[in-house]
């Protein structure tokens, strides 16, 4: 009974699910509609416990960090502080940010933080620019020859000194881009149908947790 | 001496990055921007829409990529008004809600209109990718009641609109995922609305394939995109502003590369080339200490 549970029912559903997820695309009938609009409620559920799920792998990652004091466990002691705090400021408030302690750590701690560490990566690719931009081969030439023309062309002062800069980027974009992220793209849609139908029909499982 | 050079401490950079972004930020030089046809036709196609069309704003983004995003909002919010569209806003990241409310909100009273009658922001609802099937199928079930607290159904801007078939035109301003190409796989293609999309700089070479097929009918890229549609709409704001830093540090990143690349050919090519190389290879503790 408990391995019926663990593999034979979890395979059943998933292959159910799946192969009713593909025909209903091609269907469209108000019965298979309404299912879909049923369907995609209880997805919403789903993610909603996956989003507790995630919180409590959090809170063992840092706890065990804590516990064990190894190196930066400091960290992970503001990861739950930060978290307290928001959470109970957050209940207080009634999740209402206008005028109330939640909508101050929204703007004034949430916003200012995520906007630094974004604005701090500007800093570090220049000099991870300098560092490791090298023309050490052919391929590493081409881009870096790429990188210069589209960094060129893509800003006012670029096409102010050399009007043909702003076309050629254009050019770099739509065409070589598009050509490459086109050979990208189809290879990963192919390799997602590929495991779609692996998982469909039982051959892949390691979503199963591994067990047999 | 270049291999002094190469090994230059990286608080040069950081400071000649800093003044090149705030030089340009206290005195705009204000050169010329060229509008790319991608923007121009997210642009057109607003400007064709009959005033009382549907336009819906996802927000998908986080404060992070608030520069990038927010002037691309504000310059298309103020374009949609002015063309009186019933504007639906929404966003499918939870922590970009507060600010996506903001905005709408904000350009909303600026042009004098009514929350609920000219416009409505919905506000986060938990699924991601699954929010847009939701939304396709029964737009009240996705969301039930507005960020307000309003019952969806009942607002005079919703009249009509009952999904996502009855949208004119949807705009993703997106940092990731879920976002434009989310918009397209789940929405798009099974409601058949028109779809266009706003990005941050790092994604936007990702979507070209989908502009060029016509998956997405424009896109606005980066921040260069949001001061070309900043330009469209006649509003110079914080994305022309910050071209002019934009160009300086581009230019500083252009110097950088070049005087890497000349130190590198300049320096003795058997000997200290191949030491310096060991010790500096990416992910070395030296390399990292630097």
């Amino acid at each position: 009974m408990i391995l019926f549970l663990r593999r034979t029912f979890p395979l059943i559903l998933t292959f159910l699910f799946g192969v009713a997820g593909a025909l209903q695309y091609y269907i469209p009938h108000p019965v298979s509609e309404a299912a879909l609009t049923e369907v995609s409620v209880w997805l919403r559920i789903i993610l909603g416990f996956a989003m507790i799920l995630g919180i409590a792998s959090l809170c063992h990652v840092h706890y065990a960090k804590i516990r064990t004091r190894v190196a930066g466990w400091g960290y992970s002691l503001v990861v739950y502080l930060s978290m307290m705090i928001t959470v109970v400021v957050g209940v207080w408030s009634r999740g209402q940010e206008e005028g109330t302690g939640f909508g101050w750590i929204y703007t004034y701690a949430l916003l200012a933080l995520q906007g630094t560490m974004f604005a701090m990566l500007g800093f570090f690719v220049a000099s991870a620019a300098f560092r490791a931009f090298r023309a050490r081969s052919k391929e590493a030439a081409v881009l870096l020859v790429a990188a210069i023309l589209m960094m060129f062309g893509r800003v006012p002062l670029g096409e102010y000194l050399i009007p043909m800069a702003g076309p050629v980027a254009g050019w770099l974009l739509s065409v070589v881009n598009t050509a490459a992220r086109r050979g990208i793209l189809i290879g990963i849609s192919l390799g997602g149908i590929a495991m779609s139908v692996k998982i469909i029909f039982g051959i892949e499982r390691s979503y199963l947790g591994g067990r047999d | 001496m270049a291999g002094k050079l190469l090994r230059m401490d990286r608080r040069v950079i950081f400071v000649l990055i800093a003044l090149a972004t705030l030089i340009p930020l206290l005195r705009p030089i204000g050169l010329p921007i060229r509008i790319s046809p991608e923007v121009k036709q997210v642009y057109d196609y607003i400007e064709s829409l009959p005033p009382g069309s549907v336009f819906l704003l996802s927000l998908d983004f986080d404060p992070a990529s608030k520069p990038e995003l927010y002037p691309m909002a504000v310059a298309l919010l103020n374009h949609a008004f002015k063309r009186d569209l019933r504007v639906i806003g929404m966003t499918l990241w939870v922590t970009g809600t507060g600010m996506a409310e903001k905005v709408v909100s904000g350009i909303a009273s600026e042009h004098g209109k009514r929350r609920g009658v000219d416009y409505t922001f919905l506000g986060y609802s938990p699924g991601g990718t699954n929010v847009i099937i939701n939304m396709g199928q029964d737009l009240a079930a996705a969301f039930p009641t507005d960020h307000y607290g309003e019952r969806t159904a009942d607002l005079p801007v919703m009249r009509g609109v009952t999904s996502l078939r009855q949208v004119n035109y949807v705009v993703s301003l997106a940092a990731g995922t879920p976002g434009v190409e989310s918009w397209y796989v789940y929405g798009k293609e099974k409601y058949g609305f028109e779809l266009g999309g706003g990005v941050t700089a790092v994604i936007a070479p990702g979507l070209y394939p989908f502009l060029d097929t016509g998956q997405i009918n424009g896109l606005i890229g980066g921040l260069r995109g949001a001061a070309e549609y900043e330009i469209l709409v006649g509003l110079k704001g914080k994305a022309v502003a910050g071209m002019d830093a934009q160009s300086a540090t581009h230019f500083i990143i252009i110097g950088l590369i070049l005087l890497c690349n000349l130190f590198y050919f300049l320096t003795p090519r058997v000997g200290s080339r191949s030491v310096g190389r060991a010790q500096n290879r990416p992910g070395s503790p030296r390399e990292a200490g630097r």
